[in-house]
């Protein structure tokens, strides 16, 4: 018969999922956060199979590295297929191939929604009300980015525990890669607004016009010059130790 | 002044978790941990001024994979306790505001390598678990994700006590050596600061499609507030 996980277990990986990264490290990165967030479901499946449970464990400690929202995708499939070979219905070499098959896949994927849309977004959205308020900011940034992950983590895992076809099924419905553009846009609007707002700020106002329009073009040109920078590996530090030299200089005048 | 520090050590383990160690509910946002150091040591909002532009300034370094980026956390706690003890003496005028930025890079760079020694030290806890996995004991994984957390927790909790307590000494001890007049002079790159953030966000969310909308939103806004600080 199937070993089927229970309620109090299912809340308990999916708790866990959030110390996936708890003991990361550079040689097996999340494999201990991984094999701590599935436990409980090896536990129950495993419950009276020490050497079973203890192989089981033992796979699970293997490399593992992914974006750690995305994670919970492969945490549900997982005790899915745990739940198949602690029946006798799977070989148990499947699970390392399929985690290794979507890890690097879902990465990418949540690297670029996280990081590169989702996180940028929220930033520009804070740093721009707390201008307003400390808290109107603060509230705006946390709000932004938590009511997109915290769904994302539990739909995930409530598709991965359906079994691989429903993990597949919910990466398509999710579109990740319609939403990043989406969340790319609005970082875009918010950064915009974020860098016009400081630089109407310090434009000088008693009627030169051209002042003002020209101040406007070499902000834009920073802009692109920053970026420029970026893309040819100058790290922000980098950026501003030089302008840390550059004020020492004013003052050395 | 000790019950400060202490508040801002325990705020300091817990943001720290958040970044890497769990949740990510970007509890460690430069903007968040700024705003609330800035507090624990009397002024939320000049924490907050501050936060809100380190907020961006990094973001264009992803946590990608091995790739650890520089601890905009830290460089926060240290610019949030500075912009808070800076108000209470001399003021957070433009020249002190810049200045505190540019000093938090050094703090950046420290946590980072702070944060590289942890991850090594948990390989040691990873191979130390696998090896108590090999001889039966399979609650090693429990203890080794606990040693890795409370790992996570102590160097966020002593980084923040350090670099608090260096925010609080630059702000009192270096930022008053220099006149308001050398201070006006420092505050010529005030401007340039907020559009290195506002890079990062645009380096992340540049495609095709975003290029031109960043910058004509960067003139309507422009445009809008020089015509409303004009009109009145």
């Amino acid at each position: 018969m199937t070993p089927v996980l229970s309620p109090k277990g299912r809340r308990n990986v999916w708790l866990r999922q959030f110390l996936l990264q708890g003991c990361w490290n550079y040689e097996g990165m999340q494999n201990v956060g991984f094999a701590y967030a599935i436990l409980p479901a090896l536990r129950e499946f495993y419950a009276g199979r020490p050497e079973e449970a203890l192989k089981a464990v033992k796979r699970h400690l293997e490399f593992f590295n992914t974006q750690p929202a995305m994670g919970a995708v492969i945490l549900g499939a997982s005790v899915r297929l745990e739940e198949r070979v602690a029946a006798g219905e799977a070989d148990p070499r499947s699970i390392g191939t399929f985690k290794v098959g979507l890890m690097g896949s879902l990465g990418a994927i949540g690297d670029a929604f996280f990081w590169g849309a989702l996180r940028p977004m929220a930033s520009a959205a804070g740093a721009i009300l707390a201008m307003l308020h400390p808290w109107l900011g603060i509230i705006a940034l946390l709000t932004l980015y938590n009511a997109t992950h915290l769904p994302i983590r539990f739909r995930a895992f409530a598709a991965g525990m359906e079994g691989q076809e429903g993990a597949v099924a919910w990466l398509k419905q999710a579109a990740l890669n319609v939403r990043t553009e989406d969340r790319k846009l609005a970082a875009a609007v918010l950064g915009g607004a974020y860098a016009g707002a400081y630089a109407g700020r310090h434009a000088p106002l008693g009627g030169d016009a051209v002042h003002t329009v020209v101040l406007f073009f070499v902000g834009a040109a920073l802009v692109r010059l920053f970026t420029g920078l970026f893309r040819k590996a100058v790290s922000p530090s980098e950026i501003l130790s030089f302008l840390f030299l550059l004020g020492a200089l004013i003052l050395w005048d | 002044m000790a019950l400060r520090f202490a508040l801002a050590a325990l705020l300091g383990a817990l943001c720290y978790l958040d970044r890497t160690a769990a949740f990510q509910l970007m509890l460690h946002r430069p903007l968040v941990v700024a705003t609330l150091v800035g507090g624990i040591f009397g002024n939320l909002t000049a924490g907050a001024q501050i936060g809100g532009v380190l907020e961006l300034l990094y973001l264009a370094r992803l946590p990608v994979g091995a790739s650890v980026p520089p601890d905009d956390t830290g460089a926060a706690v240290f610019a949030g306790a500075a912009a808070a003890g800076a108000s209470s003496s001399i003021g957070l005028d433009g020249g002190s505001f810049t200045a505190l930025l540019l000093l938090s890079v050094p703090f950046a760079e420290l946590g980072k390598l702070a944060d590289r020694y942890v991850r090594k030290v948990n390989g040691r806890i990873a191979h130390l678990t696998a090896e108590a996995v090999d001889r039966g004991d399979f609650r090693a994984v429990e203890h080794g994700l606990l040693a890795g957390l409370t790992l996570f927790a102590l160097t966020g909790a002593v980084l923040t006590l350090a670099f608090s307590g260096a925010g609080m000494a630059v702000s009192k001890l270096l930022l008053s050596r220099f006149g308001p007049a050398s201070r006006q002079e420092f505050s010529a790159l005030q401007l340039v600061l907020p559009l290195l953030g506002a890079a990062s966000v645009y380096s992340c969310s540049r495609t095709e499609r975003t290029a031109a909308v960043f910058f004509l939103t960067m003139a309507a806004v422009f445009g809008a507030i020089v015509f409303f600080r004009w009109a009145g």
